[in-house]
């Protein structure tokens, strides 16, 4: 290349879609992460691990939306991606049926918490549930979705969302009672 | 309803009441099957059973105090790379080096190799600037080396925004100008605006 061509040079270059990406998921964070984080704090029983899978589901949009940046990401992506997260949380470390308040870094809130009406430790009843039962509650009563809209992110039908949310109530029915008594 | 046969039904018609999404028709049938059903009348109850057991939610829910302390989810990025935010004028410096080694190419969508810091007087960091600042995804691997400008384009070059600038003398950004496609003026728009801002 000559330096006369230099001059006055047109020069391209090519550069990845991370800007953008960057940009739609701290516009997602903004808009989410509260309800997401409450929604796995719920799930997983433990502060610190709903933030660190909370952190985990935003990156991996971060990925998707670097590698497609045209693909559309909505709330609903989020929680499918968080309810997963927190499932195989649980399973891997087995602490489905041994949450305990004792191992909640935040422990003390969760009874302030709920001092409500009906006066049960409800993440200890929430410990109880199979993880399933637990992501169609949670999903519909704490994050509000519709047992439809919440089908759809759990990959399964509105029906059996419904059926989980009873089975998950007879549980938590079962711990008001034993309570009381 | 048949007594027993019918409990799964009736599992999803209180789980439609509890949700508040259950009509006259799916109380009355959910009422209809309590009259004949003890074990759902045991185990799940009647409609005020079922509000006052999900009403221990919406308190929870009513009294949800936890802010989430939020993890700036590239600030940790940001305070490893910090020359993430200013990388405009050493991108020039850099692309000005860059074509004087490399000559004039019309169209290289994909840069994959250029000389290294060492040898075009540019500095490691400068290059790291200009890498983070054209937005690779290369970057921590080898970014104190300009071989770190391979982007992924070649892998898929639907995915590649090509942005055109031009450079004075000096090697001060005059002109930007992208090649987008649908969809990506925005990002177009920012990165011209960070490679201009250097001038």
């Amino acid at each position: 290349m000559s330096t006369g061509m230099r001059s006055g040079l047109d020069d391209y270059i090519a550069v990845g879609p991370t800007a953008i990406a960057q940009g739609r998921v701290e516009a997602l964070v903004i808009e989410h992460q509260t309800k997401l984080a409450r929604y796995l704090r719920r799930m997983v029983g433990d502060a610190e691990t709903a933030l660190d899978l909370s952190q985990d589901v935003f990156l991996s949009a971060y990925r998707m939306l670097c590698a497609d940046p045209s693909r559309e990401l909505r709330a609903g992506w989020l929680y499918r991606a968080a309810t997963n997260a927190a499932i195989s949380f649980m399973r891997r470390r087995k602490i489905l049926h041994v949450l305990s308040l004792d191992r909640d870094l935040e422990g003390s809130s969760w009874r302030i918490d709920e001092r409500g009406a009906a006066s049960i430790d409800l993440q200890a009843a929430l410990g109880r549930l199979p993880s399933d039962q637990a992501a169609a509650l949670l999903m519909t009563s704490y994050a509000g979705y519709s047992s439809a809209e919440a089908a759809q992110i759990l990959g399964t039908t509105a029906d059996a969302v419904r059926q989980r949310v009873c089975r998950a109530m007879k549980t938590l029915r079962h711990v008001m009672n034993e309570e009381q008594d | 309803m048949r007594v027993g046969a019918g409990c799964g039904e009736a599992e999803i018609l209180a789980g439609a009441i509890a949700l508040g999404e259950a009509g006259d028709a799916e109380r009355n049938a959910y009422r209809e099957h309590l009259s004949v059903c003890r074990r759902c009348l045991v185990s799940i109850g009647g409609e005020r059973e079922i509000e006052r057991v999900m009403n221990v939610i919406a308190d929870a829910r009513a009294q949800e105090h936890w802010q989430p302390q939020t993890r700036g989810l590239f600030a940790g990025a940001k305070s490893r790379r910090p020359f993430l935010r200013w990388g405009a004028a050493a991108a020039a410096a850099l692309l000005v080096v860059f074509v004087a080694r490399q000559g004039y190419q019309s169209h290289p969508a994909v840069v994959h190799s250029v000389t290294p810091a060492a040898q075009t007087g540019v500095s490691a960091e400068q290059e790291a600037r200009v890498v983070a600042a054209l937005g690779t995804q290369s970057v921590p691997k080898r970014e104190h080396h300009a071989e770190s400008l391979a982007f992924s384009a070649r892998e898929n070059a639907a995915q590649t925004i090509t942005v055109k600038v031009s450079f004075n003398a000096a090697g001060k950004p005059t002109h930007c100008k992208g090649l987008h496609r649908a969809n990506s003026q925005k990002l177009v728009a920012t990165l011209c605006n960070m490679v201009m801002r250097g001038r």
